[in-house]
């Protein structure tokens, strides 16, 4: 499957997962796709290069998580901030996710064997219709699957999420199914924003310390 | 665990937490020798004259006592100080993760905040703390105002922004805030109550709510901009609630702890702040 790596582990890999699952697993995982256009520039490499290849990364990644046990990922892939970049590199960007999604709904059968369920959070309506109706396709094939989730953030950030689920939650005391008075809960919000699991470990995937 | 695996688990967490022990063992001895090297790390300070001078300042600071070598080393220095980085934060939050935290320690990180030029301080730890101690924290910040600034403390005065107790002082140059986890998460939950209210009294429509909206029914930093920086105080890998809603294109820097912490750690970071290229998501 293009979004989870193919094959199994080394004989190293396995031996070092099976000490890490000895311990303590985190049971959501979250990864900041961050540093591809650093690492396209340390290799000499165009930017659009650089991005397919954390996909690359992020497959295999996705792989590991799966061989360790861990249920739920989330992965943050492209921020409401970032359109502010160049016109190439959006549309580039753009491009890989028409790509990726679409090679995801050839592989139903992969994802039904693997039970995956994707989900995609963020401000859709701000992506290209085209990539949109992709995503929707994805998201209701696979929404029976419940082995592990695969939380894919698309067109997000913290301040939109956060006032989307304040609004959902307005617009249920104006359709009459919530009552103002019932005590809203920061549960509300987590719930809201599509996630089963809070995160246990937040990976950042870069040089940058931030 | 058990088993072979957890042995084999338990023998690599005991020697990953030895190294870490032993490069934090490193990193002190060489920062207590190298004073050259810290030195040169501010060379943005550059005239080799002013890098001597904050050398010796940077022995006395370590001396603890009346004298701390504040007052010598001049009010000037530390405005100087803070002109002298590339950017300098406007607001900084100081995010306190260890569970015993330190009034006097904390108090030395506020009024080196103020004395460098910072406008708006925000001191957090998740137990509150310092927020139900904020009379004593208060106490303490002002006695070292008096110890570190010398006796023309009214120009680096500090007003307490907090709602409970507001002291203005003439020629206030820097607010402070002590805040706690009522002021995240539980801050926006009640601003979405308070929406919500609004809806149900037919006052406003779900889809008058956006990000502005929101953000202005907030009300835990009445007054203060987003902090431009955070300094993380402990081992905890995260800020532990502390405002959720505005922290998020802040520079986060991690610190080991807050305990006895110098100038020079405290000034490193800022260093550190205002040599990172920010690129707001471009």
């Amino acid at each position: 499957m293009s979004w989870i790596r193919e094959g199994e582990l080394t004989i190293i890999e396995r031996f070092c997962a099976n000490i890490i699952k000895a311990g303590p697993m985190p049971k959501h995982v979250a990864f900041i796709m961050d540093g591809n256009r650093r690492y396209a520039q340390k290799c000499h490499v165009e930017r659009q290069q650089g991005h397919s290849q954390g996909f690359d990364k992020l497959a295999q990644t996705l792989r590991w998580c799966l061989n360790l046990g861990i249920r739920e990922v989330t992965v943050y892939a492209f921020s409401i901030e970032n359109f502010k970049r160049s016109k190439e590199e959006v549309d580039g960007l753009m491009d890989l996710a028409r790509q990726k999604f679409s090679r995801l709904l050839e592989e139903q059968e992969n994802l039904k064997k693997h039970g995956v369920c994707i989900r995609v959070l963020g401000d859709l309506p701000l992506l290209p219709v085209d990539i949109q109706e992709l995503i929707a396709q994805a998201v209701l094939a696979t929404r029976n699957y419940n082995k592990c989730f695969l939380n894919v953030c698309f067109a997000y950030t913290s301040r939109h999420e956060i006032s989307n689920a304040v609004r959902e939650m307005a617009w249920g005391v104006e359709q009459g199914l919530l009552e103002p008075r019932h005590p809203i809960h920061a549960w509300c919000f987590s719930q809201s924003c599509g996630q089963n699991i809070p995160f246990g470990t937040c990976v950042k995937l870069s040089f940058s310390s931030r | 665990m058990s088993g072979a695996g957890g042995l084999a688990w338990r023998a690599l967490h005991a020697l990953l937490r030895a190294l870490l022990c032993l490069q934090r063992a490193l990193l002190a001895c060489l920062r207590g020798r190298a004073a050259a090297a810290a030195a040169t790390s501010c060379a943005l300070l550059a005239p080799a004259a002013r890098a001597l001078g904050f050398r010796e300042a940077r022995a006395a600071w370590r001396r603890r006592g009346p004298a701390r070598g504040a007052a010598a080393r001049g009010r000037q220095r530390w405005r100087a100080d803070g002109r002298a980085l590339r950017k300098l934060p406007v607001h900084v939050g100081l995010v306190v993760t260890e569970e015993e935290p330190s009034y006097a320690d904390m108090a030395s990180l506020v009024v080196w905040c103020m004395a460098v030029g910072i406008s708006y301080v925000s001191v957090y730890d998740h137990n509150g703390i310092f927020k139900r101690n904020n009379a004593r924290l208060m106490d303490e910040i002002l006695k070292q105002q008096q110890e570190l600034l010398g006796l023309d403390c009214s120009k680096y005065s500090v007003e307490f922004a907090n709602h409970d107790k507001t002291g203005q002082v003439l020629n206030c140059q820097s607010a402070l805030k002590v805040l706690s986890p009522e002021d995240g998460k539980a801050d926006i939950v009640k601003a979405a109550q308070n929406f919500c209210q609004l809806v149900a009294q037919q006052q406003r429509t779900h889809s008058d709510l956006d990000v502005n909206m929101l953000d202005n029914l907030l009300s835990s930093t009445n007054g203060f901009p987003d902090p431009d920086l955070v300094l993380k105080f402990g081992p905890v890998d995260s800020t532990l609630g502390f405002l959720p809603w505005h922290i998020r294109l802040t520079e986060i820097i991690s610190l080991p702890s807050h305990l006895n912490i110098s100038y020079e750690d405290f000034f490193s970071a800022l260093h550190h702040y205002a040599a990172c290229e920010q690129r707001w998501g471009k």
